[in-house]
């Protein structure tokens, strides 16, 4: 109840955005733990200056008083003015991790030992000169398919004195695709284009369309080097596979009738991992969406975060 | 094992380096074990951080800390106590570095070190040590920045301007806080016996005594008169007054039974019958106002001319017309005092205390009765017999000195008849004996007499302006100082001590050479005397009266309301200001010096009408400057070479002769600019 009440009054203060200036909407500053026990040395020294009637001690805990003062203002300024922007995006599978890019924009003056973190993640630190840009990257755990949006970030600073934690919760608007989770599976859910086609296994995959070997030119794919004629001393050759009767496989998720939405997508997963190790050209077809035929890593990207993004209302 | 330091390289040093200034005052007069374990500890760190040592095992570290501690108790005798316990911190302080692995334990030696620092100030407390301490403070606020901060590339000087600055800035705040912030009552007793044997009046006196003072120019106190200050010959100093003579010794005494109500009055609860007498013959005469700055003296005697009255400041006003402390003057302490003349309207003399002051022992000094019962056959009026006594001293061969011959037995008798070489104790002493012999009650006073005008603002008076003194009772005038010193030696009191014996030339008062400085010396020492003294006033000396009074002058009137609404504001504007100069975009720009160099070519070309972007790089400026100024273009070339050379070589930030050699460049571009037009 207090936590969304909380995190409310948090959307309204600090919403999301591409890039945030900090300012002292929203900077929040309050002691640290060694502060606090700075502040109790002070009224140690206070109580010692009465006692001994002595001034200087009194005046040295003034001192150290109107120090701390002084050190709100500066731990204040060391993230005040500060810029980040979101960056990039590395996006993962579902139960591992991908990572965000957050830029920190230093303008006119610089920005130490900031901490950047979220979640229970262990912070990162970095320090920012006047005029320069420096890039972060932050590991986010991707739990569901689809966008996942990092939480708040907590920038934070003790910087110079340790006395105060001055920090900000930063939303960034960024977004780090969640690709399904690959489930393997027997059957390949596929069709070469207008016939039917069943491919078993690695081992045997495509073996009506093999055609034969030829030698090792530097730059093939090492997934499709006959190791085990290799194993046998033949030498060095590549095993050539003939394009299917449409040139292509064609992953359907209407293929997978019967299985939840999610396992249907892990299993078109696994296979658009698998047909892309092999380095083999395919397309992707799911209910509104289409992937047409390809082969390589840009192809794999697109297949995954087309998967990512199935069911996504808000794609773009 | 491998052990993750935590202090980075670059704060390492700071935080050394405050560790030694902070040790350095108590290692000076400690005990020399203590700057030993200290140059053990930094000697073993210094190997430990360049890999040779490792850092020594549980068991020999309690090793190390049980010795400190046994140490500490050998030296001190106890491990309470201010002295022991500022020992003790000094000694952990240096035994924590040794195990400094992690910032939690860099932060429990900075926070050691404050107390270490607050103990220097405990025993040191001069302007010049309370510099040292700020200097101190700003080391460790320097190493706090650097632990703070722990990327690789922080560079070292950066943690000591950042916690300058800092506690520059936090300066201001803290003077308005020492005076606004209200000065209260010790809450328990704390008291600073450190044992350290201070010259000063002793609560007797036997022969010799008050002359051993006279050796030291320590200073005993300082006073500021509202006004003018009284002649010399009129600065009697009243400390004590002795009563009891057992033949060798004043000490002080009251009448049997008395209780403290009847000798004292600090101002509370109903005021005694001889406090009321005193006062209404004081009425509202002004006398003499001043204020009285102690030197810590462990006693609790004031001194002040008579009669004083005082707003029971921490002190109280006796029946013998002397100020005493509420406790043993330790530190800095101060009193008003209005010293007014009342001769004629003193309460009358008791049976019990008369008695008590024509008390004398029962035997000895008989010469000394005889001649006392002589003046008392020829002289009925007692205040004859006072002059007598004065004639007798004046027209005898006494001498006045500082050294008189040793005398025991019959002191009385041997001084008056036998070496008549004395100083004042000698002839205070006679004199009081002869009184009481004669039947006029009589005592003894001890105090300072004289004292030295500072820049025409402040006496000061010094332990050889120590002196001792007469008063008697005459009927209808009350107690009457005399002082016989003045009949045998009467430049002592117009001169004071040094004038007496500068005077004499004859070397009766042995040799001086202390005293004799040399003028530019003298001027120095005054000087000095004036910050201390002013230090004294104004710092240490700034409490719960004095304090009021400032306040009063500043607020009007002290109120709670008024101080709290007065600390509020000072805090608030404290805080927008440099809030402002902390935050403003002006001082925040990032400036390389090469970066300056090159905004002022721009200011200047601007000023005479070249308008360039702000952005122009070096090589758009040269050619702006060819187009408008073509002779400028070789000048204007020559710059921007040098610019671009300092700006993007390989050697890092150009230093003070590059800038300089860039400096002269721009000036002959701007006279290339000038000359043609001097030319038309």
């Amino acid at each position: 109840m207090l936590k969304q009440a909380w995190q409310r009054w948090l959307d309204r203060r600090l919403p999301r955005a591409r890039q945030v200036q900090l300012d002292q909407r929203r900077i929040f500053i309050f002691p640290t733990g060694y502060g606090f026990l700075y502040l109790l040395v002070s009224v140690l020294l206070f109580f010692g200056g009465i006692n001994y009637e002595n001034n200087l001690i009194l005046g040295l805990c003034f001192l150290m008083v109107s120090l701390f003062l002084v050190a709100i203002l500066h731990t204040f300024r060391n993230l005040s003015g500060l810029s980040l922007r979101a960056g990039a995006s590395r996006s993962g599978f579902v139960g591992g991790q991908g990572s965000v890019e957050v830029v920190l924009i230093a303008q006119r003056r610089p920005h130490r030992a900031l901490w950047l973190r979220w979640l229970d993640q262990p912070a990162q630190e970095i320090s920012v000169e006047p005029g320069e840009e420096s890039a972060l990257w932050l590991n986010l755990p991707l739990s569901r398919r689809g966008r996942t949006r990092p939480p708040r970030l907590r920038v934070e600073s003790r910087y110079p004195l340790g006395l105060l934690r001055s920090w900000s919760l930063v939303s960034l608007d960024q977004v780090c695709l969640a690709w399904p989770r690959p489930q393997e599976s027997q059957d390949c859910p596929a069709d070469g284009g207008d016939r039917e086609r069943q491919v078993a296994s690695a081992g045997q995959s495509g073996s009506e369309e093999f055609q034969g070997l030829r030698g090792y030119v530097p730059g093939d794919s090492l997934a499709q080097v006959d190791w085990k004629g290799y194993a046998r001393g033949r030498g060095l050759n590549v095993k050539l596979f003939e394009e299917p009767a449409s040139g292509r496989l064609w992953l359907r998720y209407d293929r997978l009738e019967g299985l939840p939405v999610e396992r249907r997508l892990s299993i078109l997963c696994f296979w658009v991992q698998r047909l892309s190790r092999e380095n083999r050209p395919f397309a992707l077809a799911l209910p509104g969406a289409e992937l047409p035929p390809g082969q390589g890593e840009e192809q794999r990207l697109r297949a995954l975060n087309l998967l990512a993004r199935h069911g996504d209302t808000e794609a773009h | 094992m491998a052990r993750i330091y935590q202090i980075p390289s670059h704060a390492r040093g700071w935080l050394t380096l405050a560790i030694v200034a902070a040790s350095l005052p108590q290692l000076w007069g400690g005990p020399l074990w203590q700057a030993g374990l200290l140059a053990v500890v930094l000697g073993w760190r210094a190997l430990m951080d360049r890999q040779r040592l490792i850092l020594p095992g549980r068991i020999l570290r309690l090793v190390l800390l049980v010795t400190t501690v046994a140490a500490t108790f050998y030296s001190f005798g106890r491990l309470h106590g201010p002295e022991a316990g500022t020992a003790l911190i000094t000694s952990l302080f240096a035994l924590k570095y040794l195990e400094l692995v992690s910032k939690r334990d860099a932060y429990v030696l900075i926070v050691l070190g404050y107390f270490v620092c607050a103990t220097i100030l405990l025993f040191h407390r001069g302007p010049a040590m309370a510099l040292y301490v700020i200097g101190c403070l700003i080391l460790l606020t320097a190493s706090l920045a650097g632990i703070n901060y722990s990327d690789t590339h922080a560079r070292r000087r950066q943690h000591l301007s950042v916690a300058a600055v800092m506690v520059l800035q936090a300066l201001p705040l803290a003077i308005a806080l020492f005076v606004l912030v209200p000065r209260i009552a010790p809450l328990w007793n704390m008291q600073l016996d450190s044992g350290q044997a201070r010259t000063g009046m002793s609560d007797s006196m036997s022969p010799g005594q008050v002359s051993r003072l006279t050796e030291s120019s320590e200073l005993a106190f300082r006073v500021q008169f509202e006004g003018e200050p009284p002649p010399p010959r009129e600065r009697y100093w009243r400390g004590l007054t002795y009563s009891y003579f057992d033949g060798t010794t004043w000490r002080q005494a009251s009448p049997p039974g008395w209780d403290r109500e009847q000798l004292f009055y600090g101002g509370r609860g109903p005021s005694p019958d001889w406090y009321r007498v005193l006062i209404n013959a004081a009425g509202d005469r002004t006398g003499y106002r001043y204020r009285v700055i102690m030197e810590p003296s462990r006693q609790r005697w004031l001194y002040a001319l008579a009669v004083p009255f005082t707003d029971f400041d921490g002190n109280a006003l006796a029946r013998d017309f002397r100020l005493v402390a509420d406790g043993p003057v330790n530190g800095a302490f101060s009193y008003s005092v209005r010293s007014v003349d009342v001769t004629g309207a003193v309460p009358a003399l008791g049976d019990a205390e008369r008695r008590l002051m024509l008390d004398l022992p029962e035997q000895g000094n008989a010469e000394a009765r005889a001649l006392a019962q002589r003046w008392r056959q020829r002289h009925r009026d007692d205040r004859a017999l006072v002059d007598a006594a004065l004639r007798y001293f004046r027209e005898q061969p006494f001498f006045y000195t500082l050294e008189p011959p040793r005398i025991a037995g019959d002191t009385v008798d041997q001084f008056l008849f036998g070496t008549r070489q004395g100083f004042c104790e000698h002839y205070a002493s006679s004199f009081t004996f002869l009184m009481r012999a004669a039947g006029i009650p009589a005592r003894v006073v001890a105090g300072y007499q004289g004292g030295e005008m500072n820049a025409g603002d402040y006496l000061q008076v010094r332990q050889y302006d120590a002196h001792a003194w007469a008063e008697v009772w005459l009927p209808g005038q009350g107690w009457v100082q005399v002082d016989p010193t003045a009949a045998v030696a009467p430049e002592r009191v117009e001169l004071g001590l040094r004038g007496a014996f500068e005077n004499a030339a004859d070397g009766a008062g042995g040799d001086f050479d202390g005293l004799n400085r040399l003028p530019v010396l003298f001027q120095l020492q005054q000087w000095a005397d004036y910050v201390d003294f002013n230090w004294q006033k104004w710092v240490l000396g700034y409490r719960q009266q004095s304090q009021r009074d400032l306040l009063e002058r500043l607020l009007g009137a002290v109120t709670p309301l008024r101080v709290g609404l007065a600390l509020l504001t000072v805090v608030l504007v404290f805080s927008a200001v440099l809030g402002v100069l902390v935050l403003s975009r002006r001082r925040d720009t990032p400036a390389s010096p090469l970066e300056r160099e090159f905004a002022r070519l721009h200011r200047a070309l601007a000023q005479r009408g070249l308008r360039a972007p702000a952005t122009v790089s070096a090589a758009q400026l040269e050619a702006a400057v060819t187009r408008r100024w073509p002779s400028a273009a070789g000048a204007a070339g020559h710059w921007r070479r040098l610019f671009e050379h300092l700006a993007y070589r390989d050697q890092g930030s150009p230093g003070a002769a590059d800038l300089a050699a860039l400096r002269r460049r721009r000036r002959a571009v701007l006279a290339s600019l000038a000359s043609p037009r001097r030319a038309k």
